[in-house]
């Protein structure tokens, strides 16, 4: 370790110029991470932050199920019969409004039974009520945007006005803050045709899906059955997400650039320590002349690596994490500690890995050639 | 320690280039005695050090050092013996580049499990014998050939080797330190009582050894 060290010192300049690389590659994956993950939270917080197992759609849809499928009552209440299950209706619609003040905002309107366990319920003011059915609670964005407790909300061009009764945590789909109303002021929205007088009697009972929470031991089969019965397509939360606008592309663009930054990061990792080996070749001879063995050799040159790739890989996750507070609220960026944590652990790894190409020159560097013999 | 050679044969190459580069050679280096191997460019002088240095194992013969027989030893253990019994002084590249003299010292000493601050006071006093106190904290590319040469014989002599291998040391010097280093190694042995094998051109260097083994036709004949 004390000659891998005095060679970093010596060689300082280069191992600084790499160290740069490796902090550049870090601090990208780190960006790039962040981007995926705010992008999924614009994405699917919403969804995410429903205490549902599952989602079940219409059956029939196989993309954007959310806006194509709708469930009607009948076949909610079919699912509340099976046994365990704990059933309620979801709706989904993506809506603009403006409210008293004139605040002009997007919204994802979601609509819940009030009560019922998809009610957010509310960090600030009063929670949806069944006997309030025009109450509307917003996300913390719109909050941000300006919309305040006590502001009348304007559903824009159908008229439907909707009193703005709480506020709850940052949550948001397809890119547009999330709102909780009624599922009846929910129906009025998303069924309502412009310029239209509908009476809220006249209009289907429907919605775009239903959150489900099933007992442990409602296994596949019988999950499978269910869908049967109720013509529905269930699946895990999880891949509920897939349903959200965009979302599906958003993950494979991100995870390509993602992946493409693995596959890099080993590589010019392990051409700089390929040509290093190369030009070092006398001194590892001379080294192996001198008695070093080829695993204190093979340790040297692990050494080396790791010290120039985990203070690089520590530098570009310092670097992320000051490109995600500089950015602040601006963009959809988010890198908790865990991600970070992650994805800087891969970004060590696979440079470490890139290193080891070098390690076998290193090992059969023959001590001979430092005598005349075999020059 | 007096390190015998006993038969040496060594081939190199492999198929049609096969060469004998030692045939049957047998000699005897003794201790405190500066030995220089002569003879013409491909006559084995240094397939002669590295098999004495225990950098290449013959195909036959004993490589006695002591009690210990060199070319028995698995790799681990010549490797062990090179960094702990042998010292080296290479005609050139002898020098990590980057590494201050004192530094190479202290390399030396790392591999051979010592620590710095045991080695550091020693380290210091070899390259004050060696005439460099005053360049302690110089790199390779700020010294001339012949202290480069200097720091080597002082890093070989760090672990106080029973055998000192010199292979060309005034190849790459001018004449007036050609001269001074010759002395100085010569000195060394005496000093430091090691087996000294140098394989020189130079007929300086021949005048100051205290024996010569001219190597001819693949083999040692002794002339003094």
């Amino acid at each position: 370790m004390f000659l891998a060290l005095l060679e970093l010192k010596a060689a300082r300049g280069r191992f600084l110029l790499m160290g740069s690389v490796v902090v550049l590659v870090a601090a990208l994956v780190g960006i790039v991470s962040g981007f995926t993950t705010g992008l999924g939270d614009d994405t699917v917080s919403a969804l995410r932050a429903l205490p549902a197992t599952h989602i079940a759609f219409a059956a029939g849809s196989d993309s954007d199920q959310f806006a194509r499928g709708l469930i009607d009552e009948r076949t909610v209440d079919g699912w509340r019969r099976e046994a365990g299950v704990t059933a309620t209706p979801l709706g989904v619609a993506l809506t603009r409004g403006t409210t008293d003040r004139h605040v002009e905002v997007d919204l994802a309107a979601f609509g819940v039974e009030p009560g019922a366990f998809t009610d957010p319920g509310a960090d600030e003011g009063k929670p949806l009520a069944a006997n309030a059915p025009q109450g509307i609670v917003v996300s913390r964005q719109l909050v941000g945007d300006g919309v305040r407790i006590g502001d009348t909300l304007a559903v824009d061009r159908l008229g439907i006005r909707l009193k703005v009764v709480g506020t709850t945590g940052r949550s948001s789909y397809g890119h547009v803050p999330a709102a909780y109303v009624t599922a009846d002021a929910w129906r009025r929205i998303r069924f309502t045709t412009p310029g239209t007088d509908t009476r809220p009697d006249d209009l289907p009972r429907q919605y775009s899906a239903m959150a489900l929470k099933l007992p442990a031991g409602f296994d596949g089969k019988t999950l499978a059955g269910a869908d049967r019965r109720h013509h529905t397509a269930t699946v895990p939360l999880r891949d509920a997400f897939a349903a959200a606008p965009g979302y599906k592309g958003e993950r494979l663009t991100m995870t390509s650039i993602q992946t493409f930054l693995f596959l890099i990061a080993p590589l010019v990792v392990g051409a700089f320590f390929a040509v290093w080996t190369v030009q070092r070749t006398p001194e590892l001879a001379l080294l192996r002349a001198m008695g070093a063995s080829r695993r204190r050799l093979l340790g040297h040159t692990l050494a080396q690596a790791a010290v120039v790739v985990l203070a690089g890989t520590a530098v570009g996750a310092a670097l992320a994490s000051a490109v995600g507070l500089f950015v602040g609220e601006q963009v959809p960026f988010s890198l908790p500690a865990a991600t970070l944590a992650t994805t800087m652990a891969a970004v060590a790894l696979v440079g470490l890995a890139g290193s080891a190409f070098t390690l076998r020159r290193v090992t059969t560097v023959d001590p001979m050639i430092m005598l005349g013999a075999a020059r | 320690m007096t390190l015998r050679l006993h038969d040496i044969t060594v081939t190199l190459g492999r198929g049609d280039s096969r060469t004998t580069a030692l045939r049957a050679l047998t000699a005897t280096f003794r201790p405190g005695v500066l030995t220089a191997l002569v003879g013409p460019s491909g006559s084995g002088k240094s397939t002669l050090l590295a098999v004495a240095g225990a950098l290449l194992r013959p195909d036959e013969g004993q490589v006695l050092l002591g009690d210990t027989d060199l070319a028995a030893l698995t790799d681990r253990e010549r490797a062990r013996a090179r960094r702990t019994r042998i010292g080296y002084m290479f005609q050139s590249g002898n020098l990590i580049t980057g590494l201050t003299a004192e530094e190479q010292l202290l390399a030396a000493a790392s591999l051979a499990d010592r620590t710095p601050r045991a080695v550091r006071a020693r380290a210091r006093d070899l390259l004050a014998d060696v005439g460099l106190a005053h360049r302690l904290r110089h790199r390779p590319d700020q010294l001339s050939g012949g202290e480069r040469q200097r720091v080597a014989l002082a890093r070989a002599l760090l672990t106080e080797p029973e055998l000192l291998l010199v292979d060309e040391p005034t190849a790459a010097v001018d004449r007036t330190r050609a001269d001074d280093l010759t002395a100085l190694v010569a000195r060394t042995t005496h000093q430091h009582g090691c087996v000294t094998v140098v394989a020189t051109h130079d007929p300086v260097v021949v005048g100051a050894a205290d024996s010569t083994i001219d190597m001819r036709d693949h083999t040692a004949a002794p002339t003094a």
